[in-house]
């Protein structure tokens, strides 16, 4: 019968030319879709390697350029957060904190691996503590890295596994300045901190030397407070700063709030993405539809025939359905060609396991709306009167 | 063997109600050879699709073989179809999609056990039988009338079935073709014993049979035994 069914088609291309393609764009749009559904929700369920629950972060500007009066200012705004009750701990960080919309890099080299593109986050020994990491082999940086002649670094384990493979990486020395080099710590197990819905990229933390680094500025405070500690404190932290930092602007916020700021940036595209191509689909769906009705109406003589012959309804039912599926797997079959393509060349750099997964659901969905489509239709089809049939052609 | 009961066809239109057949009371026995003639119009395509299990009847009885098909469902009612009943339409009802061997092949994809190389070894013997096995490949629309009504009868033949209903089968043949689907029917009917009723407007044709019953107005107007004529083959 199934071969029956695609002789039918086969014969009938030209017919069904229409409804071939309609399916076919139909589920490359779907595809496309689906494959930036699944790369963002597989991205979303994997760990982002720290907690930021009752973290703010206090952003702090200074206007004016006197950088040891910055620094000394700085200092004192340290030891004042810290020694609020509320507050369990605080360090400072580059600009690029999580869910900010900043980005650091950093090049480095190790053995044959040249150039390896990282992330790097500056952070103060409390940092650890204030976002909750865990360290999966070696330790955080401290005090006891005062006296150390190398710039300490802690990795997360897609950099240790891009740079040291199979090597054990505590102890490495990696190249920083002609005189000074990095040496690894530490290893995190994850540190993904762009956004919620990003692969987790190669990056490492270093270590902030207030002491050392008497020049610098970090304009970035990332504070852990009591959990409950409210808005009440946020004003009086801000007032108290205020007081010594009279020329600097700041601000704060919660980590909470910058994440939902980031989750937004790809939730909207993605909604709407969704909503066009739902409606899509909807118009597709009508317009099958509406062609299946109409074919089905053609062929009543056809119908008829098969009845007369000593097709039972259900057998024309199913017929009719089972069209519609063969159909589909016409459209499908030039799709999926095409589909493929994009794990085979390896587009976009994603993993071939997202587009696998979106091409899996695309074909199940449109076998399910044709066959939906398809439903009324040929059981319209299957309540034809043979006679009724016969005599209309 | 078919008995038909007081049978009536009403068919309502939304102005007009035409009475396509009117108390009809016809028993044809197995094995028996039947023609059916009269004006057009007068019901015999609709008598033949009550045979046929095609249409129901507005009023009267049909049974086969002593059953009253009101008792069939869909299903039963569609495996009788198809393994008793063989159809030869009057306007041929090709499937245009499918080659002459698909067309033929049709009835056996409807049986359970018929495999696909059986079904065209059959379809092949059946167009054989009709003259046609050069045309296999061909396609509906590249055939003559007569030629697709050789089809129609090849489709009603390959199920072997116990009563063929055909409705003007020779209508488009030429007298030579006409003559030797005759002759076909006849031996069918004389070797396999196969049930034929067969619309006619050739009255030679009609003589050939074993039983004419004449229509006028959707209603019997003669029912002639023909021994006289009919010579078993
Ligand atoms: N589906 C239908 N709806 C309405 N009227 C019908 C239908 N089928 C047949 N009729 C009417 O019933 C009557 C009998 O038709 P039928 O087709 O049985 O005639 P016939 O004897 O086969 O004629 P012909 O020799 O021309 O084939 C005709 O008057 C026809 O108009
Ligand atoms: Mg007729």
């Amino acid at each position: 019968m199934i071969r029956h069914l695609f002789k039918l088609i086969w014969n009938r291309k030209k017919s069904n030319f229409l409804l071939i393609t309609e399916i076919f764009f139909c589920f490359l749009v779907l595809f496309g879709v689906l494959s930036l559904v699944v790369y963002n929700v597989r991205n979303y369920t994997k760990p982002l390697g720290f907690e930021h629950e009752n973290v703010w972060m206090l952003s702090m500007r200074p206007n004016n350029d006197s950088s040891a009066l910055n620094h000394q200012n700085l200092v004192q705004v340290l030891q004042r957060v810290r020694a609020y009750p509320e507050v369990e701990h605080a360090s400072l960080s580059t600009s690029n904190a999580p869910f900010a919309f900043s980005q650091m890099m950093d090049n480095l080299t190790y053995g044959n691996v040249k150039d390896l593109q990282a992330d790097v986050y500056e952070v103060e020994d409390g940092f650890q503590d204030v976002m909750r990491l865990q360290l999966s082999e070696g330790r955080w940086f401290g005090a006891a890295d005062d006296a150390s002649h190398h710039k300490p670094i802690v990795i997360n384990k897609v950099l240790q596994q891009q740079l040291f493979g199979a090597e054990d990486p505590l102890g490495k020395l990696i190249r920083y300045t002609d005189t000074v080099s990095y040496q690894v710590v530490g290893v995190v197990d994850h540190y993904r901190a762009y956004s919620e819905f990003a692969v987790e990229k190669p990056a490492f933390f270093s270590r902030i030397n207030l002491q050392e680094d008497d020049k610098s500025f970090w304009g970035e405070l990332l504070i852990q407070v009591k959990p409950g500690t409210g808005v009440a404190f946020e004003e009086k932290m801000v007032r108290d700063i205020s007081g010594t930092t009279k020329d600097w602007t700041l601000e704060v916020t919660s980590l909470e709030k910058m994440r939902q700021n980031k989750a937004k940036l790809t939730l909207a595209p993605m909604i709407a993405l969704g909503l066009v191509c739902g409606f899509l689909i909807f118009n597709v769906a009508l317009g099958l539809f509406g062609v299946l009705w109409y074919n089905i109406n053609r062929r009543n003589g056809e119908i008829g025939l098969r009845r007369a012959l000593g097709a039972a309804a259900s057998q024309v039912y199913w017929q009719f359905i089972g069209e519609v599926l063969v159909l589909a797997t016409f459209g499908l079959l030039l799709g999926v060609f095409f589909a493929v393509q994009f794990p085979l060349l390896q587009v976009f750099q994603v993993d071939s396991e997202v587009y696998l997964i979106a091409l899996a659901f695309a074909v199940v969905i449109i076998y399910l709306l044709t066959a939906i489509c398809a439903f009324y239709p040929s059981r319209q089809a299957a309540a034809v009167l043979p006679a009724v049939a016969l005599h209309e052609e | 063997m078919i008995t038909l009961s007081n049978i009536e066809k009403v068919y309502q239109t939304k102005s007009i109600e035409t009475v396509a057949l009117q108390n009809v009371n016809l028993k044809v026995p197995a094995g028996e050879f039947l023609s059916i003639m009269g004006p057009s119009g007068c019901g015999k395509s609709t008598l033949l699709n009550i045979m046929g299990l095609l249409d129901v009847p507005s009023k009267g009885v049909v049974e086969i073989n002593g059953q009253p098909i009101q008792s069939y469902k869909d299903k039963e009612l569609a495996h009788i179809r198809n393994e008793k009943i063989g159809f030869v339409f009057q306007s041929y009802h090709l499937v245009n999609d499918l080659s002459v061997l698909d067309n033929v092949e049709l009835p056996l994809l409807y049986r359970n056990g018929v495999s696909g190389t059986e079904r065209t070894s059959r379809a092949k013997a059946a167009l054989e039988k009709v003259g046609l096995s050069a045309r296999t490949k061909h396609y509906p629309s590249q055939l003559s009338g007569g030629q697709r009504q050789r089809v129609a009868i090849a489709r009603a033949l390959i199920g072997q079935p116990e009563i063929i209903l055909a409705d003007e089968p020779t209508g488009n043949l030429d007298s030579v073709m006409g003559e030797e689907i005759m002759h076909l029917l006849l031996n069918l009917n004389s070797q396999d014993g196969t049930t034929i009723v067969m619309v006619t407007h050739d009255e030679n044709m009609a003589m050939k049979t074993e039983r004419l019953v004449r229509f006028f107005d959707g209603q019997q107007v003669s029912d002639t035994v023909l021994y006289g004529n009919f010579q078993k083959v």
